[in-house]
């Protein structure tokens, strides 16, 4: 009985007027595609750039982290700097798709340093 | 998409140039047999030329931002009729607890 009455009242919480936050699905689904695009195409160019320059070692991470700060900065402007209004999280804007650019970045820095520096 | 997508080409054009040009320098600097510290001038600005390029191209490229609130205008499908007087609405849309006044916007 004491299981049932649990099971109401957070049935009554999670119901509750302020706890329920509605958002429209494919639109944020279609928002974070926008952003993976984003990432990856500056990662791949920041690859690149960091090759050209002949970066090594800690200075190319230390750019990459560059080009992703400026990434989010650009993309909050992007999305005039009201993030509720186009994602569930501010973390959506500023960390998605880090580590999965920086492969990009690390084999294209690589590819661009080879072909610019070695060859 | 067209003119974002113009401005990357552009970018991608000037970084590859860039690219050449570095080579080229490696290359006399082999010939006057001195070490590399770093592109010359021109390359740097060329970099960043590409650079600026290719950030704007890379957020304006992909699409805009779809708005995901339920009642922004942007996603509001269909505009009640004119006379909303003798309309009635019963459905499974009440048990939500958004305000209905925001919907009879004309």
């Amino acid at each position: 009985m004491a299981v049932r009455e649990d099971l109401g009242v957070s049935e009554m919480k999670s119901g509750g007027d302020d706890e329920l936050s509605m958002f429209n699905k494919e639109n944020l689904q279609s928002n974070m595609k926008v952003i993976y695009y984003s990432r990856t195409f500056l990662s791949i160019i920041g690859g690149v750039i960091a090759g050209i320059w002949g970066f090594t070692g800690l200075t190319g991470f230390i750019f990459y982290v560059l080009i992703m700060g400026i990434t989010s900065l650009g993309l909050a402007a992007k999305a005039k700097f009201s993030a509720q209004t186009y994602f569930d999280n501010w973390n959506r804007i500023l960390l998605d798709g880090f580590f999965g650019g920086l492969m990009s970045f690390v084999l294209f820095w690589t590819f661009a340093y080879d072909i610019v520096h070695i060859f | 998409m067209g003119a974002g997508f113009v401005v990357g080409v552009l970018g991608c054009l000037i970084l590859s140039h860039a690219a050449y040009s570095t080579v080229q320098y490696r290359g006399m600097l082999k010939i006057v047999e001195e070490e590399f510290n770093g592109p010359p001038i021109s390359v740097v600005i060329e970099l960043l030329l590409g650079l600026a390029l290719s950030v704007w191209a890379g957020l304006s490229a992909p699409g805009k931002f779809l708005s995901i609130l339920p009642d922004s205008d942007e996603n509001r499908m269909v505009s009640l009729p004119a006379n909303l007087d003798f309309l009635t609405f019963n459905h499974r849309a009440r048990a939500f607890p958004c305000d209905p006044e925001l919907k009879l916007k004309r």
